[in-house]
């Protein structure tokens, strides 16, 4: 009779223990959802902020944007080039 | 004792039937939408939306690209301060304060303001606090450089569905590889809202539009749009349009074209303004449709530079009409070279007679006139020309001056490039290469279409028309110093039957370097009013793009 007992107390055991462990590993990961959103979160803010950037850029960059601020700072374009393919000689009688 | 055992089993009989009725009820009769309410309680789907593909010019600027954007709507059973919320909204979001407060009077529970507000104005709205003010992100296209090349890169706007689609211009073209696709997930959540790691499915992946890179230089092109945008103010013109293309490659350096209109805000401009005339007005292109007569003619070797016209004494009758020259000088026994320099109209019908109908229409169809060109934008047009057997004698002396024969801009750009490439002539193209979201990219390799005429003829024809430039009817606008070839055309506009003197189409086409082209040109105005001379008008606005290509490609002049 003791050695059905003994066999059925560490049956028992180990399933108090296991129960255990898994109670532990469902307590665990069971904010890991929570981390998942505060993370996405974090993802979506810094996407946000380079998509912001990025347009900030390109408006600075554009073309149209740049010749607008030269010309309301007086820039005027250019009306006549300068060619070196002739050059003049430097002593001309 | 025994009805009691009877008893009890009845009774316990009774109530499992009673159990197994009510679960059918559940599990069958209701199982659907029971189902539904549970899943609506723990699963959610996700729509992940795919990001519209960019577009870039060769330089790598992104031209059109996405912005986040912000639909601001409220809830006017929460709002309790009406006026003083229509009054700040009014004032941030650049709405009469009435139309705000009607709408926060509305008895709904959400009602919108106003959407694609940008991320500043959001802030300002959040830094108020105002209760029942929400906001719903979205993404809208965004271009840097506003209006321009508007009609060739064409706008988003929205199909029946609700969902984004390019319209016209490349947007139009590409539309599907631009869109990419939506994804869907199906996320699980517990009873506290929080997606579970586990049980969340992802059932499809987003793929990301694709990236479009063109051969459009940026440089050239806001060269092109501010020249052109000039010369039409200072030649009164109605409208007007130019390209530049590599003629080695057909790829489309700058094409313009005004009135031009917002794609940001393409509502507040009338629809005719949407689409590009450059390949889809059909115009009479008048001499300049010269060298391509010519160089046919010149190519099946019936006459040579030095030929002699021997029709050009005075206006040449053909049908019942006289043929004049658009002066009404006469040079008899002119040579074939003057007669493209001087842009001799019965010079052009001398040659129409050697080449006759037939070799006429085998070189349009060559050239590709009659034939849409293949360019990569949404909605090209080609006006069909007569079929053989309605073609009168005056038919085809008009149409060896351009006259009576009507093409599109892109048209009779890509079959005078065919001159500049030494006979080739290339499929005109935008876009160089497309990028995927993972970054490869696939190149668009250059396409020969046809060879209308050969090295040596090309050759010839290049060297007449650099004649044309130095000592043409535009020769006080050329620029001293490079080589390059080029054709004036002022074409009558027919109305009513008839030709309006007073009301033309004034346009130049050229290369240059004419040794070795690196791009080829073509500007057309519509019903200038300073002049309504090609020579006068169109030819300024060329040779000051020109020049400033030369100084952007660091081209020096040769003499």
């Amino acid at each position: 009779m003791k050695k059905p007992l003994l066999l059925i107390s560490f049956l028992g055991i180990i399933i108090v223990v296991l129960l255990l462990v898994r109670i532990s590993m469902i307590n665990s990961i069971s904010t890991t959802g929570i981390k998942l959103v505060d993370i996405q979160n974090e993802i979506d803010s810094y996407n946000k902020q380079n998509e912001i950037l990025k347009v900030k850029y390109l408006q600075a960059a554009a073309y149209t944007n740049i010749a607008s601020k030269a010309k309301k700072i007086g820039y005027v374009p250019v009306k006549s080039d300068i060619d070196l393919s002739a050059p003049l000689p430097l002593a001309l009688r | 004792m025994n009805w009691r055992y009877r008893f009890t089993l009845f009774f316990f009989l009774l109530l499992f039937a009673l159990i197994i009725i009510r679960l059918f009820y559940w599990q069958v009769v209701r199982a659907q939408e029971l189902s539904a309410i549970g899943q609506a309680q723990y699963d959610e789907q996700v729509v992940s939306q795919a990001q519209r593909g960019e577009i870039k010019t060769s330089d790598g600027f992104t031209i059109t690209a996405n912005k986040l954007a912000y639909l601001v709507y409220a809830n006017p059973k929460v709002v309790k301060d009406k006026v003083s919320e229509s009054d700040v909204l009014g004032k941030l979001l650049d709405i009469k304060n009435a139309t705000v407060s009607a709408l926060l009077s509305e008895n709904k529970f959400w009602v919108p303001i106003k959407s694609a507000i940008d991320n500043s104005v959001k802030d300002k709205i959040d830094a108020q606090k105002l209760p029942g003010i929400g906001f719903e992100e979205h993404t809208v296209r965004f271009y840097p450089e506003a209006s321009m090349a508007a009609q060739l890169l064409g706008f988003v706007g929205k199909d029946e569905s609700g969902n984004d689609k390019g319209y016209f211009g490349l947007e139009g073209y590409y539309n599907r590889l631009l869109s990419g696709k939506n994804g869907f997930a199906i996320v699980v959540h517990d009873a506290g809202g929080h997606p579970i790691l586990a049980k969340m499915n992802d059932s499809t992946v987003k793929v990301d539009g694709r990236t479009l890179i063109l051969n459009i230089d940026r440089r050239i092109q806001f060269m092109l749009d501010t020249e052109l945008k000039k010369g039409i103010e200072t030649y009164g013109a109605k409208s007007g349009m130019a390209a530049v293309m590599d003629p080695k490659t057909g790829g489309i350096l700058a094409m313009s074209s005004f009135p031009e209109f917002d794609p940001a805000h393409y509502q507040d401009s009338p629809e005719s303004f949407y689409a590009n005339p450059f390949i889809t007005s059909a115009y009479e292109p008048g001499s300049t449709f010269k060298p391509l007569i010519m160089a046919a003619a010149m190519n099946e070797g019936l006459v040579k530079p030095d030929t002699r016209c021997t029709i050009c004494s005075g206006p040449v009758q053909i049908g019942g009409y006289a043929i004049h020259t658009w002066d009404d000088h006469y040079s008899p026994n002119t040579t074939m070279t003057d007669v493209i320099v001087h842009s001799d109209n019965t010079g052009m019908v001398f040659i129409g007679q050697k080449l006759g109908l037939n070799h006429m229409l085998d070189y349009l169809q060559r050239y590709g006139i009659g034939n849409t060109t293949g360019i990569d934008l949404q909605g090209e047009e080609a006006p069909a020309i007569h079929p053989r057997n309605e073609w009168y004698p005056i038919d085809l002396a008009t149409a060896t001056f351009g006259q009576g024969i009507i093409v599109t801009p892109i048209e009779l750009l890509d079959a005078i490039s065919a001159i500049a490439n030494n006979g080739k002539r290339m499929e005109p193209h935008i876009v160089a290469a497309v990028q995927t979201p993972d970054g490869q990219t696939i190149s668009i390799p250059p396409k020969i279409i046809d060879q209308p005429i050969s090295q040596t003829t090309a050759q010839v024809m290049t060297q007449i028309m650099v004649n044309a430039v130095n000592n043409g009817e535009a020769k006080f606008a050329r620029l001293k110093g490079y080589d390059i070839a080029g054709k004036t055309g002022t074409a009558q506009i027919p109305v009513a039957g008839h030709y309006d003197p007073t009301k033309t189409i004034a346009s130049f086409v050229g290369f240059a370097p004419a040794n070795d082209p690196k791009f080829i040109m073509l500007v057309v105005l519509n019903q200038p009013s300073a002049s309504i001379y090609g020579a006068e008008t169109a030819a300024p606005i060329f040779f000051t793009v020109a020049k400033d290509i030369f100084t952007y490609y660091g081209i020096p002049p040769n003499e």
